[in-house]
């Protein structure tokens, strides 16, 4: 009987393993990034972006503004009167504001600016992932990311350098049970459930120096390395595929828009273009 | 009737004369303003992180009276001015620019404005 129980359980574990291989090798095969071009914001001090349709919106710290562009670079207008806005979310065409210096959130919905209630208090909001009524804030000088669901608040994190500690998180995103967080100053992203579980740490072995900013697609991880001037890419298990070296000057955020990678750089007031081959 | 003209222009000067007293002088009001005010320059390393420079200007900006801050990403440098009556010590000072992530190198305090760097 027990034979046969782990016989069973053998060729369970292959076929898991089969298909987890089976994604990582899809995963593989998606990573070609190549440089297309470098696009000048002019006098923007970039570092959020994120995509609308087809248009892209920067946060524009130094000048306290976030500007639309096309996906051509072209800037389009611009919403002025934020303190300091930091990495943006968008969620049901809701421009989600994190204001460093007020420690709000502005959620731009069509010309009306309205103030997110925050059910703890924030100091200095880095980056914030809206994903229907769940919403995640990288609460910088706190060294924690707060998560408010509906009726509950979770607090994912403390002070330290530990597995599942934080040290100034700049930016977070929610994905469909995980939370990723841009642990900046751990020089690394982590990864926790809905409960503030960890679960993993993505990015240590390639020593990362300032884990500023992400993006999680349905399959892969990236961490934008702003003193080390790259992006890593990496696979939803934290397996590294590609890095990317060139044309950055203090990257800070990264968007995906079907093929195109977008990242906005902070020193060198640009976007470099990347396309997946 | 010579007299009486006079007597008019007389006091129309007087008044002029008086009226000018009163008027405070623009570049007196602006002295006794600058005597009021004390300039600070905060020296920190690491300042090219945005998050760190921009969490500094928000704890400075708690100062009372604090305005015209000022950061230099590329210099590492930070400058505002306050009323004299709110002059922080440099010990709080410190204090402010721990609390922000960094540890500061030089701070400096001026009774007149600091030359603002320009880009060449």
């Amino acid at each position: 009987m027990s034979v046969i129980l782990s016989c069973n359980l053998f060729l369970l574990s292959c076929s898991g393993n089969k298909t987890e291989n089976k994604q990582q090798s899809k995963n593989n095969r998606l990573t070609e990034w190549k440089f297309v071009r470098l696009i000048s914001l002019d006098s923007i001090s970039p570092i959020g972006i994120v995509a609308q349709n087809n248009f892209l919106w920067v946060s524009d710290v130094a000048n306290n503004q976030i500007v639309k562009i096309n996906l051509d670079g072209k800037q389009l207008n611009s919403i002025k009167g934020f303190q300091r806005p930091m990495h943006l979310d968008i969620d049901k065409n809701k421009i989600y504001v994190p204001e460093y210096t007020s420690d709000t959130i502005q959620i731009w919905d069509n010309g009306t600016k309205t103030t997110l209630s925050i059910k703890e208090k924030p100091d200095g909001i880095g980056g914030v992932s809206v994903k229907g009524k769940t919403i995640a804030i990288a609460d910088f000088y706190n060294n924690r990311i707060i998560l408010q669901q509906d009726k509950k608040t979770t607090i994912i994190g403390k002070e330290g350098h530990d597995d599942g500690e934080l040290y100034y998180p700049t930016d977070v995103q929610i994905t469909n049970n995980l939370i990723y967080v841009a642990d900046a100053y751990n020089n690394r992203v982590q990864v926790f459930d809905w409960e503030g579980n960890h679960k993993q740490i993505i990015g240590w072995n390639e020593h990362i120096k300032v884990a500023t900013g992400l993006k999680v697609t349905e399959n892969q991880v990236f961490i934008a390395d702003f003193e080390g001037d790259r992006v890593l890419i990496y696979s939803l298990y934290g397996k590294l595929l590609q890095i990317l070296n060139n044309n950055f000057n203090q990257p800070t955020d990264i968007e995906i828009v079907g093929n195109t990678m977008y990242v906005v750089n902070f020193k060198g007031k640009s976007i470099t273009i990347f396309e997946n081959k | 009737m010579k007299n009486t003209v006079n007597i008019k222009t007389g006091i129309i000067g007087l008044f002029f004369v008086v009226a000018f007293l009163m008027i405070p002088n623009s570049s007196n009001a602006q002295a006794t303003e600058t005597a009021e005010t004390v300039f600070i320059k905060v020296e920190v390393d690491g300042l090219s992180c945005p998050f760190c420079a921009y969490g500094l200007e928000k704890k400075i900006k708690k100062i009372e009276t604090a305005k015209d801050i000022k950061i230099e990403l590329e210099e590492g440098e930070l400058t505002f001015n306050v009323k004299n009556s709110h002059q922080p010590t440099k010990d709080e000072l410190t204090s402010i620019v721990k609390d922000a992530g960094f540890t500061p190198k030089e701070i400096h305090f001026s009774k007149i404005a600091f030359k603002e760097k320009t880009n060449d």
